[in-house]
């Protein structure tokens, strides 16, 4: 046995990370026994398949799957070896073998697919090199024959094509969560068809970031540098206006944002802006002293306005603190001084 | 979880801090470089906002020191984040990027190479229709995350896995730098016409 883990070099790493892996799941130990034994027997049998021999290959065959292993698989690891032998075993052609191989190495990855999400997580934790070898190999332990199927396709060892297949399914996997993310892109499934839609989506995403910073240096001459501050300032008191705002006209408020936000924003600011618990601005245009003044402070509002609705539509909780809502009296108040 | 209203706020309120920094300056600059700045500083403040350090933060972050210009309005704007720590990770990012880089000629000599002893066979062989389309189809994908790889800030060195989380990430912090300025020039519309009618009045 430690002649044969000296040959392979991968297998050095792949016993601790057995045990890593399957005492993660719920395999019981008889059943962590059985697949290393299997996975011991795959080792020798790996050994003769480098060399690449038809007849050893047949004997690899004979070897009969352990049946303590196939918790929840037994039915397609059966229809699989009937399958899978003879078709191999009577093509010695080269193509032929290959497109069967292809078909099967397609069904045993859906299959694959579908074990290898029942065995848990903790293996993502472990190094991708380790895992990918084990997984796979506690999972194929009833279908050994696959195994060499794969590991004959041409690629270069059963590690290799172990991890990119565990690779390809993280990659699919983050596939479906961009789904989620770019929108429309529900109906299309293949990889290269999803990767155009992301390039468009992050392409169009960036000329907006572009055209609205060039939008906002052509108004920029015209708005003062005050106006600047007093945001920074009334950014930080916005859980308070959201709280009073919420206090005072929430019904209002609600159906205003529900049917304006989509249509027009502006107009559903300014009329909240007049509206509504901010009497501040009111105040302020009774006062006409303060002409610069007050299209900050409407402003402002405006912008809180904006705030919550966005926060309304993303439906988050703020916290509130109402004590803070004094503080903003009190930032007007000296508005109205200067 | 970071929710975008969160981040929505961070964006803003850094964001807000930059423009002073970059405004505050009294030399008067024309309207590009205004949006250079603009942008600049969005761009930084969401890159700032994000508190898992990213990769692709990272590399804006790193890209904007470079040029020497922004460097004091980047070092302003981030203050607390210790210039160390980033320059380390931009040191590691660019060793490691080109290391890929070295990688991946070489891999591209040898590819080539093997393809034209594929190529060969292939006559031969003749070519099975389930083939061609697999190989057409992994052309395309790799084209594609060449393309997504100079998209996204910082992609060339990265692998597809981590490029695809990456890119999500980036998205979703592109949509809320977005939503953000639309908001923000919305506003100041807004403000400007309410200056406007007053001024007439």
């Amino acid at each position: 046995m430690n002649t044969e883990m000296q040959h392979c070099p991968y297998t050095v790493m792949n016993i601790p990370g057995n045990t890593a892996v399957t005492s993660g799941t719920d395999v019981s130990v008889f059943e962590r026994q059985q697949a290393r034994m299997k996975w011991q027997q795959q080792q020798q049998q790996q050994e003769s398949l480098f060399k690449g021999n038809d007849h050893q290959f047949r004997g690899l065959v004979e070897v009969k799957p352990d049946p303590g292993l196939q918790y929840g698989w037994p039915d397609f690891s059966d229809g699989c070896q009937g399958q899978g032998i003879p078709s191999l075993m009577e093509d010695h052609n080269l193509k032929k073998r290959k497109t069967h191989e292809d078909q099967k190495q397609k069904v045993v990855l859906k299959e694959n697919s579908v074990k290898e999400k029942k065995i848990k997580g903790c293996s993502e934790e472990n190094s991708a090199e380790t895992s990918s070898k084990e997984k796979p190999k506690a999972v194929e332990g009833p279908k050994q024959e696959y195994i060499h199927v794969r590991a004959r396709r041409g690629q270069a060892t059963d590690s290799h094509s172990l991890a990119e297949r565990v690779r390809r399914e993280k990659i699919s996997e983050r596939m479906k969560y961009l789904q989620d993310l770019v929108p429309g892109c529900n109906k299309i499934t293949g990889k290269a068809g999803m990767l155009d839609e992301i390039i468009n989506y992050v392409q169009s995403l960036q000329k907006q970031v572009e055209f609205l910073s060039m939008k906002l240096a052509t108004l920029q001459p015209r708005l003062d540098f005050d106006i600047d501050s007093l945001i920074m300032k009334e950014m930080f008191e916005v859980p308070a206006v959201a709280y009073s705002a919420e206090v005072a006209n929430s019904a209002y408020f609600q159906v205003n944002s529900l049917l304006e936000m989509g249509n027009n924003p502006i107009d559903a600011m300014l009329r909240r802006s007049i509206g509504g618990p901010v009497s501040i601005p009111e105040t302020f245009v009774v006062s006409s002293c303060f002409n610069q003044m007050q299209p900050g402070v409407t402003w402002d509002g405006d912008l809180h306005n904006l705030y919550r609705m966005e926060i309304q539509q993303d439906s988050s909780t703020i916290p509130f603190q109402p004590h803070k809502f004094t503080g903003l009296y009190e930032v007007s108040n000296l508005k109205m001084e200067l | 979880m970071y929710t975008s209203s969160m981040l929505k706020k961070e964006f803003l309120n850094k964001w807000i801090k930059g423009l002073q920094i970059c405004c505050s300056s009294k030399n008067k600059m024309d309207l590009m470089e205004r949006k250079k700045k603009i942008k600049l500083s969005a761009d930084i403040a969401m890159a700032s906002a994000n508190k898992t350090a990213t990769s692709w933060s990272n590399a804006l972050i790193s890209e904007a020191k470079k040029n020497k210009q922004d460097t004091i309005l980047v070092s302003q704007l981030l203050g607390s984040k210790s210039p160390l720590k980033l320059q380390k990770s931009t040191n590691m990012i660019i060793s490691i990027h080109k290391r890929v880089q070295c990688k991946k000629i070489l891999k591209r000599s040898c590819f080539n190479a093997g393809k034209r002893m594929m190529k060969k066979k292939k006559k031969n062989l003749g070519i099975s229709r389930s083939n061609f389309a697999t190989t057409i189809a992994k052309r395309l994908v790799k084209k594609r995350t060449k393309v997504l790889k100079r998209l996204v800030p910082g992609g060339e060195s990265m692998d597809e896995v981590s490029l695809i989380k990456e890119a999500m990430d980036y998205i979703l912090s592109l949509k809320v730098q977005v939503d953000v300025m639309r908001s923000v020039v919305a506003a100041a519309e807004v403000l400007i016409d309410d200056k406007l009618l007053k001024l007439v009045e």
